[in-house]
């Protein structure tokens, strides 16, 4: 196929497979912890990151890790501070975020093909440099939630039993902020800063709704996760449009087939249902 | 040995006295009721005793220990009023959730997955719910949920079982089968209960000792004289908190 025969696209396939999986794998979590918007917020402090590190002159992958990471921590301190209003401190963070992208991005007067390559995702300037910083952070991703899997997902249901079964919650709560920032960071190049909320959350509300186990659910959002990518990509290619939209709306595809699916399946029980006990009172 | 001990436990949210100088110990196998009206700070006391709150003034020992020294894996289940303000819906199985009992405590390399999942069956299958091992618990019952929960905890195996009205928003039935649960738990493997109820009549009948609290405390002893000596004023305190 002409189309893998291109460098940039197999860049690109890579990065957005890479991202396909880690996304849905911290979104599983972020889902039942109540937290959806968390990758939104996270998503405006990346965009603050890159027109900051632009700047002063850092790789803005870069600059958006420093100031990513930096503010998963200042929304994770906001909401141990304020428990009954933790939705307050994320949207704090979130207009600070949004502002500080503004001030800089006029500063620096950043080039507006790469301001928006960032915020929806570009297919032809993966880099190498990217590929390489992508599968690092995913690796890393992939290795914790490995071996944090079963504390993450009894904090999910209950912090409190967690913390009196001998889990130190804090400094998990926090490793975890960190690592959905660093997924959001390596989910803006292709998906986009706009989106990569997007990908998080959407393939997990997909896979909730095939009813099975948590880690059932993680393996489906990481299956449909992938797909959308893929054929995100493949769209994006064809039809010459930013990948951050084609991918996202493959995924609402997924869930919007998913959701027919699930209602024909409920249908087809109660109309069995209604069927025996007929059947039953002759 | 598990045996639990308060001393002097004072606790107070900003100016509002919650535990008012709270002494007594509780043994090794005792299952206690701790009864008292709204607002006495039940919670609160069980709270402190697994460590989830600092007492202002006081220490709380288990085992001879500092509860924050002591606490390590398995030694406390802890199952509160409101577990899981994010179960509904949530998507793990009854199997899934039982298993983390077991699992949290060892490194994921080094699990017996048979051993694992032959200990998850038998907590199902004491606790009732093996029928439901592939539900999802977020689709589950009140009653049900409850008996997910203390299955878990059951699963690890702890000296001392810690519980916040495991029977509230629970229908009569099911909640008398909570309580029949935890009366053979105490009997039969000898773990220390310590549970807060609102029913007194039914709490008492099972557990072996009672503590009454109304910031401070009022009455601690064994559930008979409890019944003897408080029959009447007790349900004028507990209506009226007087």
């Amino acid at each position: 196929m002409e189309f893998f025969q291109y460098d940039f696209i197999q860049r690109a396939l890579l990065a957005g497979l890479i991202t396909g999986i880690v996304c849905p794998l911290i979104g599983s979590f972020v889902v039942v912890r109540r937290q959806s918007l968390i990758g939104d917020g996270l998503g405006h402090i990346a965009f603050a990151g890159v027109t900051g590190g632009y700047m002063v002159g850092l790789y803005p992958v870069v600059g958006a890790l420093i100031l990513t990471i930096a503010g998963a921590v200042g929304i994770e301190l906001v909401r141990r501070k304020h428990t009954e209003f933790a939705d307050m401190g994320l949207a704090i963070f979130f207009y600070a975020g949004a502002a500080m992208a503004i001030i800089f991005s006029t500063m620096t007067r950043m080039p507006s093909t790469g301001l928006l390559s960032f915020l929806f995702g570009s297919i032809i300037t993966v880099s190498l440099t990217d590929v390489i910083t992508i599968a690092g952070a995913g690796t890393l991703v992939l290795i914790i939630v490995y071996f944090l899997f079963d504390k993450l997902m009894l904090m999910s249901l209950d912090e409190d039993i967690a913390h009196v079964a001998g889990i130190n919650t804090g400094m998990i709560n926090m490793l975890f902020s960190i690592l959905t920032a660093l997924v959001v960071v390596v989910g803006m190049t292709i998906v986009g800063i706009l989106l990569v909320s997007a990908l998080m959350i959407v393939p997990v509300a997909t896979a909730h709704l095939l009813r099975v186990g948590f880690k059932a659910t993680m393996g489906w959002a990481v299956f449909f996760s992938m797909l959308s990518v893929f054929i995100g990509l493949t769209s994006s290619f064809y039809l010459d449009i930013a990948p951050g939209g084609t991918i996202v709306m493959t995924a609402i595809f997924l869930y919007i087939l998913m959701t027919i699916i699930r209602q024909y399946i409920a249908y087809k029980e109660k109309r069995k249902e209604q069927s025996l006990s007929f059947l039953g009172d002759k | 040995m598990c045996e639990v001990k308060l001393s002097e436990i004072h606790f107070s949210y900003n100016t509002n006295v919650a535990i008012d100088n709270i002494s007594l110990t509780i043994s090794q196998g005792d299952f206690v009721a701790v009864v008292g009206p709204n607002g006495a700070g039940k919670s609160t006391m069980l709270k402190i005793i697994a460590g989830l709150i600092k007492p202002t003034r006081g220490q709380v020992q288990i085992g001879g220990k500092d509860i924050f020294a002591a606490k390590e894996h398995g030694l406390i289940g802890y199952v509160p009023q409101n577990y899981g303000k994010n179960a509904q819906g949530f998507p793990a199985t009854v199997k899934e959730v039982v298993a983390l009992g077991l699992t949290l405590g060892v490194a994921a390399a080094k699990r017996n997955h048979q051993a694992v999942s032959h200990i998850t069956n038998h907590m199902m299958e004491l606790v009732g719910v093996d029928q439901l091992r592939d539900r999802r618990i977020g689709e589950l019952s009140g009653g049900q949920q409850q008996r997910v929960m203390v299955a878990m905890a059951l699963a690890a195996n702890p000296q001392l079982l810690l519980l916040d009205e495991p029977t509230s928003g629970i229908d009569y039935d099911a909640s008398a089968r909570i309580y029949e649960l935890l009366g053979t738990l105490n009997k039969n493997l000898g773990i220390t209960i310590v549970m807060v109820s609102h029913d007194i009549e039914k709490a008492v009948s099972w557990a072996n000792k009672v503590a009454c609290i109304n910031r401070k405390l009022c009455f601690f002893g064994s559930s008979k004289e409890f019944d003897d000596t408080h029959a009447q004023a007790r349900h004028l305190w507990y209506y009226t908190g007087q």
